[in-house]
């Protein structure tokens, strides 16, 4: 695995950020790798500065030192690569459902008449048939989220970038999207960064995690979970679960000691 | 004699079908303006009731009675309708040309941020000064006929106008500013896609404020000098003391503004269609 070129890698990555009579450096030297068809979740102690790690790579703020190779080159971001779901749906309030899910591809300059049908398609997949011309005010916080993941979907990005995408929902709902989205990355071999403060979330997603320190931020440890089932729900009741769970569990309580 | 049954059949079913019509919030809404025109109608009576009385003076207040005789004259021999035509075309056109190039202009400030820095204490400075008070300087430089009220209705609002849609766009949501750009949107793509959409709520709500101003610049416009117009109207005559004639206008004004706001009200629902999308469940209280 470590032969291949990563798909994403980031190299002594700092940010500083200037505030009052001072500064703050929220990333110091953050260097990972991140390989094709990956899915990698990030951790840390809040305000560890995983937000900014994800607003760089979007390409949404420049890096003040450092570099983000993409397949081997030094890229400037990724912006037009990434996709990109937050917390908040940010579905566009004045676009329907089918008119949000195309936004990415129109940005591109896509004509409507062609991505419709896909975007139909995708629609009906995700079980939101009969809503495609429905404001997003009409739709349930789990509905709105798995509008958001289409929008990502379709837009097909070299990497998704995801920060913390189901915390705003129930446990249900959240457990039910996060088996649509490790079946959709499965079914589109898509690369994914997950950044989540959720370490169950973490375990259970992700083929590798990412710990990173207390402020100003740099990689901790980075742990390969292997566990024999990819669903979700499954994975959780993975006797190697726990041991996972707790090791992480650990390392981050280890930082808000050393931090306090 | 059949015909005739089978007539009062089918009216018996019309009034089935009549009364299958009224739904609770029909019904609702009939009763809602019933007791609206009664209150305007027992307001009149009182008002007419305590001229008739002497409790109040009909020199100085008018009296419903006259005010009804004079509105006969002035629909008859038509110079209502002409001053309602010249008073609202020149708040129309006043108003369309002040909010249109007022949301203009405020919307494409936000391309740039420094020449928003540099013209924003102007645009203070400018708005601060009661815009009423160019009037004279106005009538001086575009006469005293329609021009003159049209630009005052546009001074009135063009800066209402200009402020909100700029303070709008400034504050279009950074998220989805966020993922535009993400993305990989060029700023003319932000523009049209997130900015404006964004704005539009903001500015259709200045609308509504603006429909006013126009009416106000028209008016006072016509205060100033003009040989017609509601604004001509009202002034004159309350320098008769004509206080019917005032009436008059002023509930002619009135009308006006208010069916003007409804012809807003239709625009913003036909420009925002998802403002108006609910789910349909109303909380009972």
């Amino acid at each position: 695995m470590n032969a291949a070129i990563p798909k994403l890698s980031l190299r002594n990555v700092t940010k500083t950020f200037p505030v009052k009579g001072g500064s703050v450096n929220v990333l110091n030297k953050l260097s990972f790798d991140v390989y094709d068809q990956d899915f990698v979740s990030i951790i840390g102690p809040s305000g560890c500065g995983k937000s900014t790690v994800f607003n760089i790579i979007a390409g949404l703020m420049h890096p003040d030192e450092g570099e983000i190779r993409m397949d081997g080159e030094v890229v400037n971001g990724l912006r037009g690569k990434v996709g990109y779901m937050l917390q908040k749906d940010m579905l566009f309030p004045w676009r329907t459902v089918l008119e949000n899910v195309v936004l990415g591809l129109e940005v591109r300059g896509t004509p409507l008449k062609e991505t419709k049908e896909i975007a139909m398609e995708y629609i009906y997949t995700y079980g939101l048939a009969g809503f495609e011309h429905a404001y997003p005010k009409a739709l349930s916080g789990g509905m709105k989220q798995r509008v958001a993941l289409i929008r990502t979907l379709i837009y097909d990005p070299q990497v998704i970038l995801l920060d913390e995408p189901f915390s705003a929902l129930d446990y249900q709902t959240r457990l039910y999207l996060e088996g649509v989205l490790v079946e959709a990355v499965e079914t589109f071999k898509k690369t994914v960064i997950l950044v989540t403060h959720d370490i169950d979330e973490a375990v259970a997603l992700s083929k590798r995690v990412v710990v990173l320190s207390s402020r100003p931020g740099c990689v901790k440890a980075v742990h390969e979970i292997s566990l024999s089932q990819r669903s979700p729900i499954e994975s959780r009741s993975d006797p190697h679960f726990s041991e996972y769970f707790h090791t992480l569990c650990a390392e981050l309580d280890i930082q808000t000691k050393a931090g306090s | 004699m059949e015909e005739i049954l089978a007539r009062q059949l089918t009216d018996g079913q019309n009034i089935q079908r009549f009364r299958k019509l009224l739904t609770p919030q029909k019904k609702a809404t009939a009763v809602t303006i019933a007791i609206q025109l009664g209150m305007v109608v027992a307001f009149l009576l009182v008002w007419q009731f305590a001229v008739d009385q002497k409790w109040v003076s009909a020199f100085l207040v008018g009296s419903p009675a006259g005010i009804f005789s004079k509105l006969l004259v002035a629909v008859n021999n038509g110079s209502l309708w002409v001053d309602t035509k010249i008073t609202v075309g020149e708040a129309i056109a006043g108003f369309l040309i002040g909010s249109l190039a007022g949301s203009f202009l405020g919307l494409s400030l936000w391309y740039s941020a420094f020449f928003a820095r540099v013209v924003e204490p102007f645009i203070v400075a400018i708005n601060s000064v009661p815009k009423i008070a160019f009037a004279p300087i106005v009538i001086l430089w575009f006469g005293t006929g329609m021009v003159s009220k049209i630009m005052l209705a546009t001074s009135m609002t063009f800066i209402i106008a200009l402020i909100a849609a700029y303070e709008a766009a400034k504050n279009a949501d950074k998220d989805l500013l966020s993922l535009m750009l993400a993305l990989g949107s060029t700023k003319h793509q932000l523009f049209f896609k997130v900015v404006v959409p964004y704005s539009l709520p903001a500015i259709i709500a200045t609308f509504r404020i603006n429909i006013g101003f126009g009416l106000v610049g028209a008016v006072v416009g016509e205060f100033i000098s003009s040989s017609h117009g509601l604004g001509h109207m009202i002034f004159s005559a309350s320098s008769y003391y004509d206080l019917d004639t005032v009436w008059i206008g002023l509930f002619t004004l009135m009308l006006v503004g208010f069916m003007l706001y409804y012809v807003v009200d239709r625009v913003e629902q036909y420009l925002l269609p998802w403002k108006q999308a609910d789910s349909g469940q109303h909380l009972r209280v």
